[in-house]
C-alpha cells in the first residue's frame, strides 16, 4: 500500500463535525457535573433561590395588584347620603348630579343592595341576620368623566360634601392612588432585586466555572495540542453554565410552586371573604417558561465571561 | 512533507535555541532527531507543531508556510498531525478508549466509526481490549501505547514523537520504536527525538545530530551504524 492511500486524515463536512461536537461537548459538560454531585447541587441551590426570591416577589405585587382592581375602580367616589334620605330623593340626587359636566355616570345602591354584598361577605352573614332592620343608607357611586385629573376629582369631591344629603364622601381615588404608588415602587425594588440577584447568580456560575476551568487546564492544553479550536475548547464550559441555569431555573419554579401551595388555603380564605370579586392566581406558564429561558442566559452569561478570561490565559502560548 | 529553510528560533529571554537549521524530509520518510539535553531538539518539534513561531527562515508542513500562520489555522495544522509526548499526556480521568477517541472528537468524526478506529488503533499498539481501562492501571509502557494509539488514531500524515522512549526500559524502548517502524508502513511520514543513541544506531533509520541549536549533521539510514 502506498502512502498516499494509508495516511489520510480525517475529513468530514462542517455542518455534521459541528453538530458531532455539540452533542459530544453536551454530554462532556453534563459527564463533568454528575461527577461532582455535592457541589454541583451547592451551585444549583444557591442559584436557584437566587432566581426564586425575584419570581417570588413578582407573584405578590402581581396580586396585589389583582387585589387593588378589586376593591374599587381608580377614579370612583362613593357618596354616602344620610339615613333619612329617601328612594324618592337619593334618584332626584343622583339625576341631578348625572346632569353634571364632570361627572360621567352616577349609580345608585339601595340600602338592600349593600346589606345583600354585607351578607356575601365572609363573617358577616350572622351579624346582618341579627340586625332587626336595616341600617345601611342609600349609597350614589359617582364615575367622575374619563380622563378626569386628580385635581378635579378632588373639586369635585369638595362639592359633593357640600350637598345637604350626603353625610359621607369616600374618595377611593386617594388610597388608591397610593397603592399605585406602593405598587410602583414594588415593582421597581422587584426589578432591582431581580438585577442583583441575577448579576449574583452570573458570578456564582462565572466562579463555579472558573474553578472547573483551573481543574482542567491539564485537559484543555492536550486538547488545544490536538487541534482542538478555541471554540472546542470553551464549549463544554458554556453549556455546564447553561446546565446550571437550567436546574437553578427548574429549582426556582419548584420553591415558588411549593410556596403557592403552602400559601392556597389562607389565598381561599382572602378570596371568599371578597364574594367573588377577587381572583388571586399563582405564576403563568408562560412566565415560568421565560424564567427558565432568563436562568439559562444567565448561566451561560457567567461561563461565556469565565470561560473568555481564564481560557484566554490559558491560550497565550500558541 | 516537511521542509526547513535557515531557521532560528530565539526564545524571549534571549535564549538561541535552534540557529539556521535547513533539512527536508519527504512523504513517508522515517527519521530521529537526536542530540544532547538543551540541543534544540524539542523545539524543532514544536515549530513543526506550531506550538512556537520561528523567528527567522521558512518553514513548511504539508505545503502550509508556518512563519505566515495565523493563529485560528493552527488546530487544523495539528488536527492533520499525530504528536507523542514523553510523559504520554493521558486525562487520567477518562477511560483508555476516550483518551485515544480524543482526535477524533474533535475533528467530528461520527460515534460508531469512531468506535471502530479507536479498537484499530488499540490493536495496532497491542492493546485490543483494554479501551474501558483507567490509563492509570496501566504501566508506563502500556501508557506510552495508549499515547502512540491516540497519536495515529485519526490517521494522520505526519507523526512526531518527543523522547517517547525516555521513561522506559530498553526492552519496552525497542517495542515502541518497532510500533513506530510499523506505523511507518502505513505510509506515515514519522520524526522522533529522542537522546537514546544507541537505540537509534538499531533502528537504521534518518538521523539529523543538534548540537546547541545547530545541525550538525544529517546521517542518511544507510550509513548508521
Amino acid at each position: 500500500m502506498n502512502a498516499s492511500s494509508q495516511a489520510k486524515p480525517v475529513r468530514h463536512s462542517r455542518m455534521a463535525m459541528w453538530r458531532r461536537q455539540h452533542a459530544w461537548c453536551l454530554r462532556d459538560s453534563l459527564r463533568q457535573l454528575v461527577r461532582r454531585p455535592i457541589g454541583t447541587a451547592l451551585t444549583i441551590t444557591v442559584m436557584g433561590l437566587a432566581l426564586a426570591l425575584p419570581l417570588a416577589f413578582y407573584l405578590l405585587l402581581a396580586n396585589v395588584q389583582r387585589l387593588a382592581a378589586a376593591v374599587g375602580d381608580s377614579q370612583a367616589v362613593s357618596v354616602f347620603l344620610k339615613t333619612d334620605v329617601a328612594a324618592g330623593a337619593a334618584n332626584q340626587l343622583a339625576a341631578n348630579l348625572r346632569s353634571r359636566t364632570d361627572i360621567g355616570a352616577v349609580t345608585v345602591r339601595t340600602p338592600r343592595q349593600g346589606l345583600a354584598e354585607l351578607a356575601a361577605m365572609q363573617g358577616f352573614g350572622d351579624a346582618i341576620h341579627a340586625l332587626p332592620d336595616n341600617p345601611l343608607p342609600f349609597v350614589l357611586l359617582v364615575e367622575p368623566h374619563a380622563g378626569a385629573e386628580r385635581a378635579q376629582v378632588q373639586t369635585l369631591v369638595q362639592a359633593l360634601r357640600a350637598l345637604p344629603q350626603v353625610d359621607l364622601v369616600q374618595d377611593n381615588g386617594q388610597w388608591r392612588a397610593r397603592l399605585d404608588a406602593l405598587v410602583a415602587l414594588g415593582r421597581r425594588v422587584t426589578l432591582l432585586l431581580a438585577a442583583l440577584l441575577g448579576a449574583a447568580a452570573v458570578l456564582v456560575i462565572g466562579n463555579t466555572v472558573r474553578l472547573d476551568i483551573r481543574s482542567r487546564a491539564e485537559e484543555i492544553a492536550v486538547q488545544k495540542l490536538i487541534g482542538a479550536s478555541a471554540s472546542f475548547v470553551r464549549r463544554p464550559y458554556l453549556y455546564e453554565g447553561a446546565w446550571y441555569g437550567l436546574a437553578a431555573g427548574i429549582v426556582a419554579v419548584l420553591l415558588v410552586l411549593v410556596l403557592e401551595a403552602v400559601l392556597a388555603e389562607p389565598v381561599r380564605d382572602l378570596v371568599a371573604s371578597y364574594a367573588g370579586r377577587l381572583h388571586l392566581g399563582g405564576v403563568a406558564w408562560d412566565t415560568l417558561a421565560v424564567t427558565l429561558a432568563i436562568a439559562v442566559a444567565l448561566g451561560w452569561l457567567g461561563a461565556w465571561m469565565a470561560s473568555s478570561q481564564h481560557l484566554a490565559r490559558l491560550g497565550n502560548s500558541e | 512533507m516537511i521542509r526547513f529553510d535557515a531557521v532560528s528560533k530565539r526564545y524571549p529571554e534571549g535564549r538561541e535555541a535552534l540557529i539556521d537549521v535547513s533539512f527536508a524530509v519527504a512523504a513517508g520518510e522515517m527519521l530521529y532527531v537526536t542530540g544532547h539535553s538543551g540541543a534544540g531538539k524539542t523545539t524543532l518539534l514544536k515549530l513543526i507543531a506550531r506550538i512556537e513561531r520561528p523567528s527567522q527562515g521558512a518553514l513548511e508542513v504539508h505545503g502550509r508556510n508556518l512563519v505566515r500562520m495565523k493563529r485560528r489555522e493552527i488546530p487544523r495544522l495539528r488536527r492533520d498531525l499525530g504528536m507523542v509526548f514523553q510523559d504520554h499526556r493521558l486525562l487520567m480521568d477518562r477511560s483508555v478508549a476516550d483518551n485515544i477517541a480524543l482526535p477524533l472528537v474533535i475533528a467530528g468524526v461520527p460515534h460508531d466509526e469512531r468506535g471502530q478506529r479507536v479498537r484499530g488503533a488499540l490493536e495496532k499498539v497491542g492493546l485490543a481490549g483494554r479501551g474501558k481501562t483507567a490509563p492509570a492501571a496501566l504501566s508506563t509502557g502500556e501508557q506510552q501505547r495508549v499515547g502512540i494509539a491516540r497519536a495515529i488514531v485519526a490517521q494522520p500524515a505526519l507523526i512526531i514523537a518527543d523522547e517517547p522512549t525516555g521513561n522506559l526500559d530498553p526492552q519496552l524502548s525497542e517495542e515502541i520504536m518497532q510500533l513506530f517502524v510499523n506505523l511507518r508502513a502505513t505510509g506515515c511520514t514519522i520524526l522522533i527525538a529522542s537522546h537514546d543513541l544507541p537505540l537509534l544506531k538499531r533502528m537504521k533509520q534518518r538521523v539529523l545530530v543538534l548540537d546547541h541549536g545547530h545541525l550538525i549533521d544529517d546521517v542518511p539510514a544507510s550509513q548508521v551504524a
